[in-house]
């Protein structure tokens, strides 16, 4: 073979070459100087001596080594070899899914440098495709620093090694001498997870899977099991239905399990949005669901509801039946109860006659976790034949089942329990029986605990095993049939754990790793449902749908037969037989939910939408029990709000806690929220209010015969929002479906005017300011912003969406009550009052004393108010009243639309807080990061990993608010020039508006015809908020329609 | 016939020149008595109390003050605006009388400008401990920088402070000075001690009496006072633009330029009266400030009084008048909300009691003077925290509604700041010449009570 030659000019080819020679035998062509360095006559007269020569040398080596002593660069890491998909500077996003245990939510995980820093709602997803503001706060808990950072026996660290072969053995034994080895986990809808329990328990015969759910839906599951067979919740699509009848379902909360924000979106749409063009007449077509609402604590649902009704439970029972008696018929009276005479007879048949009306359009539900009230709304909407309740696709994300955690007790008792095996469920803290948990705990010999945290439970155990979070762990789910999704890890696990499945798997013998596992499991069973599914492409969209054929009528007919309703009924009413006193609902909070995140501080700062009450539970109580008891809120001379404090008493369980004075609670019933009153594993700050699941006995959601008693002392509150109402002035606009459909936008949204000499004027004619080149010429992008107030429920996941990506502080409890929370986008709650002027004009209040009076009792919440919500943060005027107050220019208006605050220029004098006319601006009273004062994650290495680099992390001293997310907007216009396009609207969304659940937030350039903020700019239910201040705001509101 | 009223003498008790020279450099001469040891020490330690205050406040953040997000400005600017009011009558009894020719303002003309210098530190703290970095307070300055066209901003009223309190301090200062630079020569002369007389030389610019140090000096003190004149003015009326350019209800009024300055001239009356009725029994000078002297600036606050009450019904009638609903809710929830004490101490203190003064025997009794200036100073102070704090805490939207309340940090600055300024008037007392005696002397001859007699005498003879 011959040896190929490779020439590198044309001499190469020539063998003689005297210049490749040279080439090849000298290294240095060109001859080295040295020697005429050397022998450079001058050197000899240099100045230079030896001793210079080493003084030189001495020095610079001296310094060399002194400047490398300087300046130790801290964990700054470069990269050795570039990861190939991340650019520093530039975000990736991962399709994933949070599943929890109580929330689940297909999402897209922001993630930069390696860094998850932010979950953003998955639009891909049909269901489920939407945040909470739990699922927003979830990122957090991620980089908790009291998570379980590696695998404990009896507290001492244990290697994994070990500790498989441990329980290895031990299980082994267990199941040989033929005691339960039981799995207790919260819902899980895992398809593979359940082919690893399979495995687990073939290798175990005498294992036992139950399901725990803290906060329990089986009353749902066990009413739908008995219609239909099949253990599992129907499918309420909220957009289906015309009119929506909810007795004490918070559908926009945790009912059965979430998610259901979307469709009663769509449904409670006016249809303006996709025909902005048209003009006002052409709304004829235009339907809107109608909501209304029996509760007894007001919800978020029942806030945001057409019609109210605050009824106490036992009464909703009644109102109920009454109602299934007016649809179905048949059932006029049970035993001595006539449900003739329930408090709201007359609009329960107001009801029925609409829902009749309304056929397959109505929608009944009910929020009881009582399995025969739940007979009955679902009945009523299968006589009703409701679209809205699809009997056929099932959801799956509850499946807890009380009895079997009730036999579970009872077999742990018995000492028929050898190993115990708990995943993501804390029962010492939510069992309402958690004693007697405990005692038989003490009987099981294999306690196992696979949890995130050591909280009361794994306390208790022998083994406690870290699990990683959703965002660290690979999954799938199966929330609804034929809906799946997958979890992939968006970061590598941050500490020592391993998941759940793989433990499983490890201990069944089972020598794979869970992703294996799961993928395998995938293209066998799953992916093939789907003709050309691959398993990249479902993890790249974090969804996969199957559809699934059935017709939703099917089952109708036959549910219809099967049900005994006089026994039903019988069952239901007796529940409230002994009734006497006081009733009790419990309630889950929108930002604790139940409990597993008490350790986040944005949950607890985040402000209740109804009570605006942050870091605490209580009991909510109506304004008349509370007169009666001579029960009170009080302001201190701050304002911070304080309030008496109660015995509450259900039998042998008493607790006490403080009240909190609730319009719109039913008389007749008290409210306590679910989730608090954490101890274990929860940083001292977080270990807020009282635990109320003591109360939660037979999982069940009401209780009565409850007493109240008075104590001496008072409870400190947290309240970020001191006044309720109105004042009767022009901040929320508001109308009826009617009107709006029909009459001249004057009538219900006049132009806001001022009268001048030259006669009224509309307030932009009105100026002292030359206008800008930015609304002269209309050029470059003019960034503009709308909140729909008609969609907008007040969730606050917008919020903590705006804190995660703008590092806002958290500033703890004592700070919230001297009123200086720090978050740039706040949800104004107001209730409606009985006096207006009108009402006072009626009533002659006139001249200076009857105008006291008036706005006196203007700030006295009616019993049972209207409610409206308003999302308030930087209005960007572009007349900003900051702007020309500022004495160092820290404070200026951008080019496109933005009112900019330059944190480093700012010397802290507040004089642009005063001036501001909607008080959004929020100012660094104390140094909030890294300060021991404030020990939340800003005071915490692995807190801090939850920023947001492209946000700077105030200091204190300085004025920060919404800056419209500019580090958004930069980088989609950035982006899109790179790609050399127009900007479009998906590159510049903030972080509230891709949070909004609701498609309540819209934001936009205006200069641009095609996007959608130029519909809103152009909508006749567009206003600005105090208009009349000429403060021209780049923020606009949509009036809120009732359709009532 | 009309019979000529003589004036009373300005000057009682038959004094010569040589009497004023003693009386006046007395306090610099003898040893400090045991009262103002005891003063000293009380307003010293409260001056420390508050230097600590401001010390945590500037260490810890703003934070330790009872400030929130809708009450941005409470006790700092209340403070700010007090002070600054206070010290508007020195220079209008110095500056604005003398073109009045009255010649009454003689003998508490120095006490009262060095009342005024004193007070403008005071309120110039405010401003600077207020900012959350008040470590960037030159940025407040058009100073040249290296950030490019960073430049502070021309629109903002805060800016507009910076250039009257610091043009007003410096021409006060000047003002005062070159009043003092005689008097600083005559204790010069009669100082024994070498260090002391090293001491007043220095400070009395070598003056040597001739006529034309005469001349001079009566130039500059003449051109001082016409700079200073319209100062009085323009101070309190920028200090005012603060709120009136601002757009919260309460705030937003054209009224407020004179209602301030009258409202300053007011509250500083009141503090000179307390200052003098002190000096006039500690330093045994009765017979240089008069109950004439009192009457006629108690006139002034009557005058003066009675224009703040115009303006407070001004206000009210403008709320209703403009039938602008937040201009009225702001003025109602004033009276008659949580704040409605603060109003009621307002009007009682700073409309309806100096309203007594229109009885002659109370406008000369000493005692009746001194309780009601201290009283008129409360009620002025709070009149600031109720156009600060009322306007404040319940503006536009009743979401943002808000209490605020003072902490002890902020209760210690406000002594603090009592106390430093004690110890600056306290030490004053003892070290510079009290009242102004060469300008006193000038008008002797026709102002003592023998020339008065003789006067009066000479109207009868003429009866």
């Amino acid at each position: 073979m011959s040896v190929k030659k490779y020439w590198k000019a044309i001499e190469d080819l020539n063998e003689d070459s005297v210049v490749m020679n040279k080439l090849r035998n000298n290294e240095f062509v060109e001859e080295i100087s040295t020697e005429k360095f050397l022998t450079d006559e001058n050197l000899k007269n240099g100045s230079t001596s030896r001793r210079d020569f080493l003084k030189y040398v001495g020095f610079t080596t001296a310094v060399a080594s002194l400047s490398a002593c300087d300046g130790v660069v801290e964990k700054a890491i470069p990269y050795v070899v570039k990861p190939e998909t991340i650019t520093p500077g530039i975000a990736d996003y991962y399709a994933t899914s949070i599943a929890d245990g109580h929330d689940f939510a297909s999402v897209l995980v922001k993630n930069r440098e390696g860094r998850p820093i932010k979950i953003e709602p998955n639009n891909q997803a049909k269901y489920f495709g939407t945040t909470n503001a739990r699922i927003q706060a979830s990122i957090l808990e991620l980089y908790d620093n009291n998570r379980l950072k590696f695998p404990q026996q009896s507290e001492f660290e244990i290697s994994w090694h070990d500790a498989d072969y441990e329980i290895k053995t031990a299980l082994t034994n267990k199941s040989a001498s033929g005691k339960q080895i039981v799995i207790v986990t919260s819902s899980m809808f895992s398809p593979s997870t359940d082919e690893v329990i399979l495995k687990f328990k073939k290798k175990y015969p005498t294992a036992k899977h139950i399901v725990y759910d803290a906060v329990s839906n089986s009353g749902a599951l066990n009413a739908f099991e008995d219609i239909t067979g099949t253990r599992a919740l129907p499918l309420y699509e909220f957009d289906k239905a015309k009119i929506v009848v909810s007795f004490g379902a918070d559908f926009l909360g945790n009912w059965l399990g979430g998610g259901y924000e979307k469709g009663y979106s769509k449904g409670r749409s006016l249809g303006d949005e996709d025909k902005a063009d048209d003009k006002a007449g052409n709304k004829g077509d235009a339907e809107m669901l109608q909501h209304y609402q029996i509760e007894s604590v007001m919800s978020l649902t029942g806030a945001n509801a057409d019609f109210r009704y605050a009824v106490k439970p036992s009464e909703q029972t009644y109102a109920l039946i009454k109602l299934y008696s007016l649809i179905v018929g048949g059932y006029d009276g049970v035993g001595n109860l006539k449900i003739n005479n329930t408090v709201i007879d007359a609009e329960v048949r107001q009801m029925a006659k609409k829902l009749k009306s309304a056929g397959d359009n109505g929608l009944v539900v009910t929020g009881s976790n009582d399995k025969n009230m739940q007979i009955l709304a679902m009945q009523i909407n299968i006589a009703l034949k409701s679209k809205a309740m699809n009997l056929n696709k099932h959801v799956h994300v509850n499946k807890g089942n009380d009895k079997d955690i009730q036999q579970l007790i009872i077999a742990m008792n018995s000492g028929k329990v050898g190993a115990l095996l708990t995943y993501n469920v804390n029962m010492v803290y939510s069992l309402a029986n958690s004693k007697e948990f405990v005692r038989g705990l003490d009987k099981v010999q294999l306690k196992i605990s696979m949890s995130k945290f050591v909280d009361e439970t794994a306390k208790l155990m022998d083994f406690n095993f870290p699990t990683p979070h959703s965002l660290e762990s690979w999954g799938d789910a199966m929330p609804i049939d034929g809906e799946y999704a997958l979890i992939q890890p968006t970061i590598k696990p941050l500490y020592n754990t391993r998941q759940f499945q793989d433990n499983l798997l490890k201990w069944a013998g089972v020598e794979v790793d869970y992703y294996s596992f799961l993928k395998k499991f995938w293209q066998k069973n799953i992916l093939t449902k789907k003709e050309g599914a691959t398993w990249n492409k479902s993890l790249y969209d974090g969804v996969f749908s199957v559809s699934t054929n059935g017709n939703a009528n099917a089952d109708y007919e036959r549910g219809l037969l099967k049900i005994n309703i006089a026994y039903v009924v019988k069952k239901a009413v007796r529940f409230w037989n002994k009734t006497k006193g006081t009733e009790l609902e419990l309630y889950v909070k929108l930002s604790m939910g139940n409990g597993v995140m008490a350790n986040n501080p944005w949950l607890q700062e985040l402000p209740d939408p109804i009570t605006r009450t942050s870091w605490d539970n209580y009991l909510t109580i109506s304004q008349k029990q509370a007169r009666e008891l001579g029960l009170k809120n009080w302001n201190e001379a701050n304002g911070a709000m304080n309030g008496s404090l109660v015995k509450l008493t259900k039998g042998n369980k008493t607790v006490t806690v403080p009240v909190f004075i609730q319009p719109g609670q039913a008389y007749g019933s008290v409210g306590l929220a679910l989730g608090y009153g954490r101890k274990v594993g929860v940083k001292s700050e977080m270990q807020t209010g009282v635990n109320a699941y003591k109360f939660y006995k037979n999982f069940a959601k009401y209780s009565s015969n409850i007493e109240i008693e008075k104590l001496e002392g008072e409870h400190k509150f947290a309240c970020v929002q001191l006044h309720n109402t109105l004042m009767d002035r022009d901040i929320i606009r508001e109308t009826t479906f009617d009107k709006y459909k029909n009459e001249d936008k004057e009538n219900w949204n006049p132009t806001v005017t001022v009268k001048t000499e030259k006669g009224k004027k509309q307030v932009a004619e009105v100026d002292i300011w030359k206008s800008s080149n930015i609304e002269k010429e209309a050029v470059g992008h003019h960034f503009n912003l709308s909140i729909d107030l008609t969609k907008c429920t007040g969730c606050a996941s917008c919020v903590v969406a705006c804190n995660a990506e703008n590092n806002v502080a958290v500033v703890g409890k004592e700070e919230v009550r001297n009123s200086r929370d720090m978050h740039w986008l706040r949800i104004d709650r107001y209730y409606s009052s009985d006096m207006t002027k009108d009402v006072a004009d009626e009533n002659g209040l006139s001249g200076i004393g009857g105008t006291a009076e008036m706005y006196d009792k203007m700030e006295i919440a009616s019993n049972n108010p209207e409610v409206v919500f308003q999302p308030v943060m930087c209005q960007h005027c572009n007349h900003a009243p900051c702007e020309t107050v500022c004495p160092v220019v820290a404070t200026t208006h951008g080019k496109q639309g933005q009112n900019q605050m330059a944190y480093n220029r700012c010397v802290g004098t507040r004089y642009c807080a005063n001036n501001c006319p909607y008080k959004v601006r929020r100012f660094n009273w104390f140094q909030y990061a890294e300060n021991d004062e404030f020990d939340f994650n800003l005071n915490d290495d692995v807190g801090r990993m939850v920023l947001n680099p492209d946000v700077t992390v105030r200091s204190r001293g300085v004025m920060e608010k919404c800056s419209m997310c500019i580090q958004i907007t930069q980088a989609g216009i950035l982006k899109a020039k790179q790609e050399g396009r127009k900007l479009t609207d998906a590159d510049i969304q903030p972080a509230c508006a891709s949070a909004c659940s609701y498609n309540a937030i819209v934001f936009g350039d205006i200069n641009q015809k095609s996007s959608a903020i130029t519909k809103e700019f152009n909508s006749d239910r567009k206003y600005y908020l105090l208009e009349e201040l000429g403060t021209q705001p780049n923020l606009m509101y949509q009036t809120k329609v009732r359709n009532k | 016939m009309e019979v000529h009223k003589i004036n009373t003498p300005l000057i009682l008790g038959n004094k010569t020149y040589k009497d004023i020279t003693d009386d006046v450099t007395a306090p610099i001469k003898n040893k400090a008595g045991k009262l103002w040891w005891f003063a000293f020490l009380l307003s010293f330690s409260a001056f420390l109390a508050g230097v600590g205050a401001i010390v945590y406040t500037i260490s810890t953040g703003i934070g330790v003050w009872g400030l929130n997000n809708t009450v941005s400005w409470a006790w700092d600017i209340t403070n700010f605006v007090w002070w600054i009011g206070i010290g508007h009558a020195g220079t209008l009894i110095s500056a604005v009388l003398l073109l009045f020719r009255q010649k009454w303002r003689l003998s508490i003309s120095r006490s009262a400008e060095a009342m005024t210098i004193f007070a403008v530190i005071q309120a110039a703290l405010f401003p600077i401990i207020h900012m959350g970095r008040p470590w960037l307070m030159h940025w407040m300055f058009p100073l040249p920088n290296t950030y490019g066209s960073l430049w502070v901003n021309f629109n903002s009223p805060l800016l507009w402070d910076v250039f009257a309190i610091s043009t007003y301090f410096l021409v006060s200062l000047m003002f005062w000075y070159v009043g003092l630079i005689p008097d600083f020569a005559t204790i010069r002369d009669r100082a024994i001690k070498p260090f002391k007389k090293h001491i007043y030389s220095i400070l009395s610019f070598g003056w040597s009496g001739k006529a034309k140090h005469w001349q001079r000096h009566e130039e500059v003190s003449l051109v001082l006072a016409g700079i200073a004149t319209p100062l009085v003015i323009s101070v309190h009326t920028i200090v005012s633009f603060d709120f009136a350019t601002s757009i919260i209800p309460g705030w937003h009024s054209t009224i407020f330029p004179p209602y301030f300055v009258a409202g300053a001239i007011f509250s500083g009356f009141a503090m000179v009266q307390t200052l003098i009725i002190i000096m006039r029994k500690v330093a045994n000078l009765k017979n240089y400030i008069t109950i004439y002297h009192i009457q006629m600036m108690n006139k002034v606050i009557l005058v003066t009084g009675s224009i703040v009450g115009l303006a407070y019904a001004t206000e009210i009638f403008m709320a209703w008048y403009s039938g602008v609903e937040l201009e009225q809710y702001t003025l109602i929830n004033r009276a008659t909300g949580p704040y409605w004490w603060a109003y009621l101490t307002m009007v009682l203190f700073n409309v309806l009691s100096p309203q007594l003064l229109w009885f002659k025997n109370l406008r000369s009794s000493i005692v009746f003077t001194f309780i009601l200036s201290i009283v008129i100073n409360i009620g002025m102070w709070f009149e600031r925290f109720v156009i600060i704090v009322t306007s404040l805490h319940r503006d536009f939207l009743p979401s943002s509604w808000r209490m605020y309340s003072p902490t002890y940090v902020e209760v210690l600055i406000f002594i603090g700041t009592l106390g430093f300024f004690f110890t600056l008037f306290l030490l004053y007392a003892r070290t510079f010449p009290i009242i102004a005696q060469s300008e006193l002397k000038t008008i002797l001859k026709e102002e003592n009570s023998i020339a008065k007699n003789k006067q009066a005498n000479q109207s009868k003879e003429i009866k």
